[in-house]
């Protein structure tokens, strides 16, 4: 079944039942109750009431007349004393009604010409088993007897304002006006109850909080109407007399904490009126006070307290609108069922002070506000859990809608991240890039810097080199063209002896003739010279071939790679390759081992280590101002065991000017140099330490300023 | 015969220029800078050719070393090795007259040499014309003198004659000079 349609068919049932509740109201008779306060009188404030017996204030001619027709004698511990003159002949036989049930105490004397004939006990206190109550109010039967003046005195003491609207009146109308109150009210406890019981029921069908609640709201409303108005009996309470003083209280108690409950979660106060939840709070800790002073007997406290709660009702309202104005559509009805009982209990207030009449219509103002009140929050309730019902939907939907807002969300923020991780991608990859360029120019640098170091020393080698290549060169040249002269000597003498003939007579001539030639050309000259060319042809060729096989050695095509070498030939290859510049700047004492093994290395690379630490070796010992001669570079190479290894030890030392500490710290360091600007790259020694440490080589330095340098490397093998 | 004196440390570097120049020139050889300069006062060497690059003092160090004993011969200076800077100074300070790099070219060397040989000769007969000048110049002065005195004796000369026969004097003193 639809839900929305449920809940209207239940609108239209409340609506319904409000009809027939109306129908029936304006069927009773509405007319005016005629009450007497004008013919009351009571005894001025100066006497101590509490104090007199009846005696007295039978005998007592102080009496001063109320001037309105309700009378409100107050409430408290203090007896308040009343006079009603009675018509003794139009008067007798009927009854005098005191319309309210709320007296605590209650005692009406009858005083016939100053005597006490009769005495009736009434209010709260004094219920049950008495019969001579027709209805829920107090009421005394005016005697039949012979008098001339005859009063009905009334004792009366109550917690609660003693609002007098009495009357007198027939027994049969007073019977009839009580029975139409039973009606009305049992009219009343029938609807509270119905709305009890059913909201009972959807409360334990749905189980939603706030239809216990009002359940409890309704019972407590109902309950306090009930009792208001004298039918606390139905709760049992006429047997128990404590209980019956406090009745009214502690259903004003309770209705206003049922309410405080309702109301809060109903408006969802705590949301949408923070506020007022908050004093709400207060409110029910007042009510609380309330409880505990009516339970310890300060029944007149208690009340005052109550009232003062009550009127925060009306607080209520601009809650509800303030509710109402932030989209809570169930609040419209809450708001209609508060106007309703709030502008019943204006009224009710306004009758007892007298502003307006006091009739049936102002007389049930309360419990109809009442009923009306409960009916209306039925709706409202129903239309809350129909609003509640929407806002799960909407909270379904809502949630369906975040849900699928949040999945696109995260599917853009997924394409977002993706596509800043490509970015992020791209952009490293690009300083990768930068930074493999910068390292290939880097390394293409070093490659040129590494060259141009071999280029330097290649050049300084040249010209060494030219040197030593250009003297044999020109020897030999030049001895060749000698040579060509003294074979033409020679030649000559070869023809003489070619055409010289055994038998001619004329051969002592020609032998004479060749001494000559022998002489004048100087033969045995020419042939010591021969020998000497011939001597230097065959010295300058085997010089240039040593050169040129050193240079080969030393410049090997193959140098860069690993190859099985004897280390004895790169150093004399060296050796070849510097012995012109080193000729004229320093001695080379060589003391090779014999018989050492072949190392893996790139005997290039490694002539470049020797040349380099040869060189600076003799250079070091420019400025020493040794001569020549003493300028002694030492070169050694062995084997030696060392740490469980066998290790080719080569040692080159100087006795040049030494370095200090400082200075042997950065002699491997790139671009580091002693020499001047322009004679050196600094880069020498750090080649040396990469191709060495390529090799696995240990390089240990031995210097000592002003004493020299040693450099010992170990090739391990 | 052109007197040439060769200096070369490299023994065989002698033995080839003496080869092909001996029957142009009178070659004197040696390796050493000491038998060098016993050759130089003892030969009437015109031409001195001396290789750069040697073990114990090079050829410029050398010719400056025999400059103030022995300034006429013409000196010629001898290398393989392209040491341009020494070569500058040298030139520069006019210790050498030509540059030769080795090898050098047989024919090209003869005919510096004997360019060499022609410039001594041409400078010693410069040199000589010279002394016989300061010889006839120093007889003029002595005649002079003569003549002056003969002349104060005999006291019959004026002073512009005085004056004229001390200003040809004064010329002939300045003409030798130059």
């Amino acid at each position: 079944m639809d839900e929305s349609l449920s809940n209207r068919s239940v609108l239209f049932r409340y609506c319904r039942i409000a009809a027939v509740l109306v129908v029936l109201f304006s069927s009773f008779s509405v007319h005016a109750q005629k009450f007497i306060g004008t013919r009351l009188e009571h005894l001025p404030a100066d006497y101590n009431l509490s104090l007199l017996e009846v005696e007295v204030v039978a005998e007592s001619e102080d009496w001063v007349s109320f001037e309105q027709l309700v009378p409100n004698l107050g409430m408290g511990e203090g007896v308040e004393w009343m006079r009603l003159t009675l018509d003794p002949m139009t008067e007798n036989g009927k009854l005098i009604e005191i319309q309210n049930a709320g007296i605590d105490d209650l005692t009406c004397f009858m005083v016939c010409d100053g005597k006490i004939i009769a005495s009736y006990p009434g209010g709260i206190m004094n219920t049950g088993g008495d019969g001579h109550q027709f209805g829920t109010y107090p009421s005394f039967p005016v005697p039949l007897v012979e008098c001339n003046e005859l009063h009905a005195l009334f004792r009366m003491q109550s917690n609660k304002p003693m609002i007098v609207p009495l009357r007198i009146a027939g027994p049969r109308k007073v019977l009839e006006d009580a029975h139409q109150r039973d009606v009305l009210f049992a009219l009343y406890a029938g609807v509270m109850l119905v709305m009890l019981l059913y909201n009972l029921f959807l409360f334990l069908s749905i189980g939603d909080r706030s239809y216990l609640e009002y359940v409890l709201f309704i019972f407590a409303v109902g309950g306090t109407q009930l009792v208001l108005n004298g039918y606390g009996f139905i709760f049992g309470a006429d047997q128990l007399p404590w209980l019956n003083l406090r009745l009214t209280h502690l259903f004003g108690v309770f209705s206003g904490l049922t309410t405080i409950v309702f109301v809060r979660n109903f408006l969802r106060l705590s949301r949408y009126v923070p506020w007022l939840n908050k004093l709400l709070n207060v409110y029910f800790l007042f009510y609380l006070l309330a409880l505990l002073l009516a339970v310890v007997g300060r029944l007149e406290w208690s009340y005052q307290l109550i009232n003062f709660c009550a009127a925060g009702t009306f607080l209520i309202i601009p809650g509800t609108i303030i509710t109402m104005r932030k989209g809570y559509s169930p609040a419209k009805y809450f708001l209609l069922a508060f106007t309703v009982f709030i502008f019943a209990v204006v009224i009710f207030v306004l009758k007892d002070a007298g502003v307006i009449p006091y009739n049936a219509w102002t007389f049930y103002a309360l419990p109809m506000g009442s009923a009306i009140e409960v009916v209306v929050l039925s709706l409202a309730l129903a239309s809350r859990i129909n609003q509640l019902k929407r806002e799960s939907v909407q909270a379904r939907e809502e949630q369906l809608r975040v849900s699928q807002l949040n999945e696109q969300m995260v599917r853009e923020q997924n394409s977002v991240l993706e596509e800043r991780v490509a970015k992020r991608t791209s952009a490293l990859e690009s300083a990768n890039s930068n930074i493999q360029n910068t390292l290939d120019e880097l390394q293409s640098a070093q490659q040129q810097l590494v060259q141009s170091e071999k280029l330097a020393s290649i050049g300084q080698l040249t010209a060494g080199i030219a040197h030593e290549l250009n003297n044999p060169i020109n020897f030999v040249a030049s001895s060749a063209q000698s040579l060509r002269r003294d074979f033409e000597d020679l030649t000559q003498v070869i023809e003489k002896v070619k055409g010289m003939d055994p038998m001619d007579p004329g051969l002592k001539e020609e032998m004479i003739q060749l001494k000559e030639m022998f002489g004048s050309l100087d033969i045995e000259f020419t042939q010591r010279e021969i020998e000497e060319l011939l001597n230097g042809i065959e010295d300058g060729t085997k010089r240039t071939s040593e050169i040129v096989k050193g240079l080969r050695i030393f410049s090997r095509m193959d140098g860069d790679n690993f190859t099985m070498a004897q280390i004895n030939e790169l150093l004399e290859s060296t050796l070849i390759v510097l012995r012109s510049n080193l000729k004229d700047h320093a001695v080379v004492e060589a003391d090779m081992g014999a018989d050492l093994p072949l190392v893996s290395c790139q005997p290039g690379r490694l002539n470049q280590v020797f040349m380099n630490i040869i060189t600076n070796a003799s250079q070091s010992m420019e400025d020493s101002g040794l001569a020549v001669e003493e300028r002694i570079v030492r070169i050694s190479s062995k084997t030696v065991e060392s740490i469980g290894q066998s290790w080719i030890e080569v040692r080159i030392k100087d006795h040049g000017v030494g370095m200090t500490e400082a200075v042997k710290a950065q002699i491997f360091d790139p671009f580091f140099t002693t020499k001047a600007v322009g004679e050196g790259t600094g880069l020498g020694l750090s080649i040396v330490m990469g191709i060495l440490s390529d090799h696995n080589a240990e390089v240990d330095v031995d210097t000592e300023e002003g004493v020299g340098t040693e450099f010992i490397i170990r090739f391990p093998l | 015969m052109i007197n040439v004196l060769y200096l070369d440390d490299e023994l065989h570097n002698l033995t080839a220029f003496r080869a092909a120049f001996r029957r142009d020139f009178h070659v004197h050889v040696t390796t050493e800078p000491t038998e060098a300069v016993r050759i130089l006062r003892e030969q009437p060497i015109e031409v001195i050719i001396s290789d750069q690059k040697m073990p114990t003092l090079s050829g410029v160090e050398f010719f400056e070393l025999i400059m103030p004993d022995f300034p006429d011969p013409i000196r010629m200076l001898l290398t393989g090795h392209a040491d341009i800077d020494a070569v500058i100074d040298a030139i520069n300070k006019g210790q050498i007259y030509k540059y030769i790099a080795k090898p050098w070219n047989e024919s090209e060397l003869k005919a510096m040499v004997n360019e060499a040989a022609m410039l001594f000769h041409e400078r010693k007969a410069v040199s000589d014309q010279g002394a016989v000048l300061l010889h006839r110049m120093q007889e003029a002065r002595t005649m002079a003198l003569m003549i002056q005195r003969a002349t104060g004796q005999a006291s019959g000369l004026d002073a512009d004659q005085t004056a004229e026969i001390n200003r040809h004097a004064a010329e002939i003193n300045r003409l030798l000079a130059d």
